[in-house]
């Protein structure tokens, strides 16, 4: 690569102290240079133009501002969709849960009892 | 302006991205009981009376428990539907407690606790002495 940069820096000078060229060899340069510059504007122009579409026409400050605050934005909205989906799996274990609950083969004051659930599980684990 | 409506835009992308996952495990929305349907209005029958006085938390539980009727064999329903009153008239503090027992009583294993009603007609019959003192 440095060799490469070194062999254009001096094909630059050399152009920049004029080339007397054959018209021949003048018009193939030329051409080559057009192809050259075509393929740039439909590979890396079309690029440009959209970052400069997304950015805004509008540079300096505002255009900072914009690439703090929209991070930011989809940060927040990220955070509280995330909080909300949480609420969301909470309520429906509760649901799940009452369900599950309500409908089983023990009154309700079984499960108000305050001691009814650990002399059950005494019992069991003294069970062989 | 044209950034801001780009803004709008990419905002408006990033919330239909992320809220396209939890949609599908939304909750119901809290209703008065004019705006049931009839079905919900059948299941939850004995709650008629009280509903549009309860909490819109235990509302919006309600219609989530009677979403799962259908899950639930024919005796868990009349159960539920026994339950149901007693159940409103709790404290929030009160059905704290009954799920945390609910989940205890549940971890024992199906053979080592046996028949559960057995179980609580052998504990309720219990002199108070023998009882072991409340848990915590």
């Amino acid at each position: 690569m440095d060799h490469e940069a070194q062999f254009a820096l001096r094909v630059r000078q050399q152009l920049n102290l004029g080339a007397r060229v054959e018209a021949r060899i003048a018009a193939r340069l030329r051409a080559a240079r057009e192809q050259a510059l075509a393929h740039h504007d439909a590979e890396s122009l079309a690029g440009l133009a959209l970052a400069d579409h997304a950015m805004g026409r509008i540079g300096g400050a505002r255009g900072l501002s914009l690439r703090v605050l929209l991070p930011l934005a989809i940060l927040a909205v990220a955070f509280f969709t995330t909080y909300a989906w949480q609420q969301t799996q909470r309520a429906a274990e509760v649901e799940e849960l009452d369900a599950q609950l309500l409908s089983s083969d023990l009154p309700i004051d079984a499960y108000l009892d305050q001691g009814f659930a650990a002399w059950l599980k005494r019992r069991a684990s003294q069970q062989p | 302006m044209a950034q801001a409506a780009r803004l709008a835009t990419t905002l408006a992308a990033a919330l239909v991205l992320f809220a396209a996952a939890p949609a599908g495990a939304a909750p119901e929305p809290d209703r008065r009981w004019a705006q049931l349907n009839a079905e919900q209005q059948e299941l939850l029958a004995p709650l008629e009376g009280e509903w549009d006085r309860l909490e819109p938390v235990q509302r919006v539980r309600w219609i989530g428990v009677a979403k799962r009727y259908p899950k639930m064999t024919p005796v868990g329903q009349k159960r539920v539907q026994a339950n149901m009153k007693k159940w409103a008239k709790l404290t929030p503090e009160q059905r704290k407690q009954a799920r945390e027992n609910y989940r205890r009583i549940s971890k024992v294993p199906p053979e080592k606790r046996g028949d559960l009603q057995q179980q609580w007609d052998e504990y309720q019959s219990l002199p108070p002495r023998k009882k072991p003192a409340p848990a915590k």
